[in-house]
């Protein structure tokens, strides 16, 4: 065994209590296994992560064994624990433009790794640091060397990580998440080159992840936390195929799959809204320099009653400037038809177009007025609008939350519910199209299935046509009947859900569907 | 940083130099003095008066006036004292010489003692020495420069009888004795900014080793003292450059106070004088001196924050 974990709790105590983080949680990884543990936020997959690293605040209590080959990891003394770090486990973090020191050289910041852990004098380290940008596949690592990380794109900081986690030959290595803060190609490459770099060295790994999917791919056992107990462990076949514990069972029936789809009937043909030639530029030409790429080229598309149009894209594709356009939030050019009038600026979007077209937002916490009770927030948009405010109560129950949280703060909701709380301001005006930017990025599979699925109960009730702007295209597949997809501020594609894979699409969005395969089972 | 930034940068000292002129001789203009009665006396015949007035162009109008002066101050020319009757450019420029060794001397000794201090409070967040670092700064930062220079003189001079209480000896004249003199002032001035820019580090410090950069670090194993000096310090600091710059303006207006305490005839003291004396040159010569002090101040601490923060790009 390579890393084995027994009967092992962690909890924090702090001035309210003692919270429990992991509870006898048993696991073991033999060598050259990867075993992926999947928990929803909060399940304590990260604290487990830690208390291998030995990096656990001083209000932590553990209790049972965590071993190392035949070492003690909770007995390690400082000295002991030097000899572990990032020698014998390293460790792959989530966010690769945090992890990387922004004034450090990334050539540096690899060959400080190397000179501590492998004995190199400074050229030898930057000869063997070369090296091992190579081995990840990074084109030109000598001039990458001398870049800093704000010189590099997320894909070559996450590689440039790896790198050197790999290169000091460690028997287990740590992923924390780490496509998560990637584009989902970009997290594809990175996949591809985790599994040949496994091939090649044979290290085993705990690849920790809140994606069962993703998790079934490059796991050959998976371990599934909840609220820090380990619900089931087996293969990723078995899990997915036969799930044994309830909350497996619910966790698998969550996950996209574009073959299931959740939407049959078809939209009315009226039309709701239509984009001409609507492109956004967020900076103007100044003095002394040139104007800035726009935001969005001039894209055209209409939207009909019911419809739902899917906008997938990476970050950065101009999906959000679209729905800033559509809102009124950001300058545009060209022309937005809606309740029989050409609108050309945000100004003259009046009363009734910001009735007619509402947006919930990515973040509820940062949406939601956090000194306002949920009730105020839920009035304003009912003053404004002409709806009574004995309303309130239907609508927190069209979003199922109880009619008492009108009285509740936002800070005192979960994730899930403020943002059904944000989806109840939008329908609070009674609108004909909801912009959905991003919904459900932030929350947990499980949560993201129950939005979804209120999200379509209103549309059959009141007929409401979306806007849904998601990178997830599993996920779209199911509920769009067409599908834009946006790169670099072009809609380089706009057809039908059903023909999203065919031959004819975008290489683009051919490669989107390539990077995004549904899960084992 | 590219050279049209710098040119840019540049062209804004100039622009605000040209501001505080306009500035600085209108309200000379305003102030109740009259150049000729300054120079002749109370006594003097409105016949002489007149005359002066004539031969120094006090009936011309004012923007020729301002242009006239402002062409003068350009090549060092400020006119002559009113007190004197020697130039006034170079009076203060010397003065300027003696106050900003003061300063530099400050601005040193505040540096060594602030970034050790700041990151020893930092690393013991929380305990016994950060809760009293903490509040002796705090009472720095509250005394205003002449209650600490009565301190100062009392403990150092007075008591226990170390240094010279006031007084100023020229550098070339005798080295040690120039800095026995300087030491308490320079004291002064730098415990007031010790006591903000070490909370400064300490602060800057916290918020970098909470970074995900820095458990980064830890993680893969770094030694301590790599973690503190390659990854936190660098980082700590940068900010507190901009702090620095900020104290440069502090420096110039508080060492107005110890000069005048410590009898130093550094620009500080030589503008009081000018401000009794009603001496208007010098006034403005004085004024011009310290805000062209201060905008090239400001613009060489961005230039360094650029050149030491790779990701600001100046464009």
């Amino acid at each position: 065994m390579i890393l084995s974990v027994e009967n092992f709790s962690l909890s924090y105590r702090s001035g309210a209590g003692v919270r429990h983080a992991l509870r006898d949680v048993s696991l073991a990884i033999g060598a050259g296994e990867v075993l992926g543990l999947v928990g929803e936020s909060g399940s304590g997959k990260s604290s487990l992560a830690w208390s291998i690293m030995r990096h656990l605040p001083r209000t932590a209590q553990e209790s049972g064994r965590l071993r190392l080959g035949d070492v003690d990891l909770r007995g390690l003394d400082a000295a002991g624990l030097a000899a572990i770090r990032g020698r014998r486990i390293g460790m792959v973090f989530q966010d690769p433009s945090t992890a990387l020191n922004p004034t450090l050289r990334l050539g540096e910041q690899v060959i400080e790794v190397l000179m501590r852990h492998r004995g190199l004098s400074r050229a030898e380290a930057r000869d063997a640091a070369e090296e091992a940008l190579r081995e990840v596949e990074l084109r030109e690592p000598a001039a990458l060397m001398r870049r800093f990380p704000h010189e590099a794109s997320g894909g070559e900081k996450q590689r440039i990580l790896i790198a050197s986690a790999f290169a000091t030959r460690p028997e287990l290595i740590l992923f924390d998440e780490p496509t998560t803060a990637l584009d989902v190609i970009t997290g594809a490459r990175i996949l591809e080159l985790f599994a040949r770099l496994r091939e090649r060295t044979g290290v085993a790994a705990l690849y920790i992840s809140h994606d069962l999917a993703l998790v079934s791919r490059v796991a050959d056992r998976v371990a599934v936390l909840r609220q820090g107990a380990i619900v089931e462990q087996g293969s990723p076949g078995a899990v997915f195929r036969t799930p044994r514990h309830p909350y497996t069972r619910q966790l698998v029936a969550a996950v996209p799959r574009p073959d299931r789809r959740l939407v049959t009937d078809l939209p009315a043909p009226e039309r709701v809204l239509a984009v001409q030639g609507v492109s956004v530029h967020y900076a103007r030409r100044r003095l002394f320099r040139p104007a800035p790429p726009p935001a969005t080229q001039p894209t055209s598309f209409s939207i009909r009653a019911g419809e739902i149009l899917g906008v997938v894209g990476e970050s950065g594709s101009g999906k959000s400037s679209l729905a800033r356009a559509l809102t009124g939030l950001a300058r545009f050019e060209g022309r937005i038809e809606a309740l029989d009038r050409a609108i050309t600026h945000p100004r003259a979007m009046r009363r009734d177009y910001r009735r007619t077209v509402q947006i919930v937002f990515q973040h509820p916490d940062s949406s939601l007025n956090p000194r306002m009770r949920i009730g105020e927030i839920l009035t304003r948009p009912l003053r404004l609008h002409g709806g009574s405010l004995g309303e309130i109560p239907r609508l927190l129950e069209e979003v199922r939350l109880p009619a008492d949280y009108a009285r509740k703060y936002p800070h005192q909701l979960s994730g899930g519910e403020k943002q059904r709380v944000a989806i109840a301001r939008a329908f609070a005006a009674n609108p004909a199209l909801v912009i959905c930017d991003e919904i459900t990025a932030a929350l947990d599979v499980s949560v993201q299935a129950q939005v979804i699925e209120l999200l379509l109960e209103l549309r059959r009730r009141h007929g409401t046509a979306y806007l849904f702007i998601t990178h997830d295209i599993n996920l779209i597949r199911q509920i769009a009947h067409r599908i834009a997809v946006m790169r670099a501020g072009e809609m380089v594609d706009l057809r039908e859900a059903a023909q999203i894979g065919a031959a004819d699409a975008h290489p683009y969005t051919q490669a989107l569907i390539a990077a995004s395969p549904a899960p084992v089972g | 940083m590219s050279a049209s930034w710098l040119l840019r940068r540049l062209l804004l000292v100039v622009y605000t130099v040209l501001v505080v002129s306009v500035l600085v001789f209108g309200i000379t203009q305003v102030l109740p003095a009259d150049a000729a009665v300054t120079l002749l006396g109370e006594n003097a015949t409105p016949e002489a008066l007149a005359a002066l007035r004539l031969r120094l162009g006090l009936g011309d109008p004012l923007w020729l006036q301002y242009a006239r002066w402002l062409g003068g101050a350009l090549t060092g020319d400020f006119g002559l004292s009113m007190r004197t009757g020697q130039p006034v450019g170079p009076m203060m420029l010397v003065a300027l010489s003696r106050s900003l060794l003061l300063a530099g001397l400050a601005l040193a000794l505040m540096l060594m003692v602030a970034i050790p201090l700041g990151l020893w409070a930092a690393l013991r967040q929380g305990r016994a020495a950060d809760l009293v670092t903490g509040l002796v700064s705090y009472l720095g930062v509250s005394l205003p420069e002449f209650v600490i220079a009565t301190l100062v003189v009392m403990l150092f001079a007075d008591r226990l009888q170390w240094l010279p209480a006031t007084g100023y000896v020229p550098l070339t004249e005798d080295v040690a004795d120039s800095l026995a003199h300087l030491a308490l002032p320079v004291l002064t001035v730098s415990l007031i900014m010790v006591a903000h820019v070490s909370r400064m580090v300490r602060s800057e410090t916290i918020d970098v080793l909470h970074s995900d950069y820095i458990r980064a670090a830890r993680l893969k194993g770094l030694p301590g003292r790599s973690i503190l000096l390659r990854h936190t310090l660098r980082n700590a600091l940068l900010p507190v450059i901009t702090i620095v710059a900020l104290d440069v303006g502090y420096l110039l207006g508080g060492i107005i106070v110890v000069e005048e305490i410590f009898a130093i005839p550094g620009i500080g003291r030589q503008l009081i004088v000018a401000v009794t004396a009603r001496d208007l040159p010098a006034i403005q010569a004085g004024a011009m001196i310290m805000a062209v002090t201060y905008a090239l101040a400001s613009t060489l601490a961005d230039i360094a924050y650029a050149l030491l923060d790779r990701r600001i790009r100046y464009d």
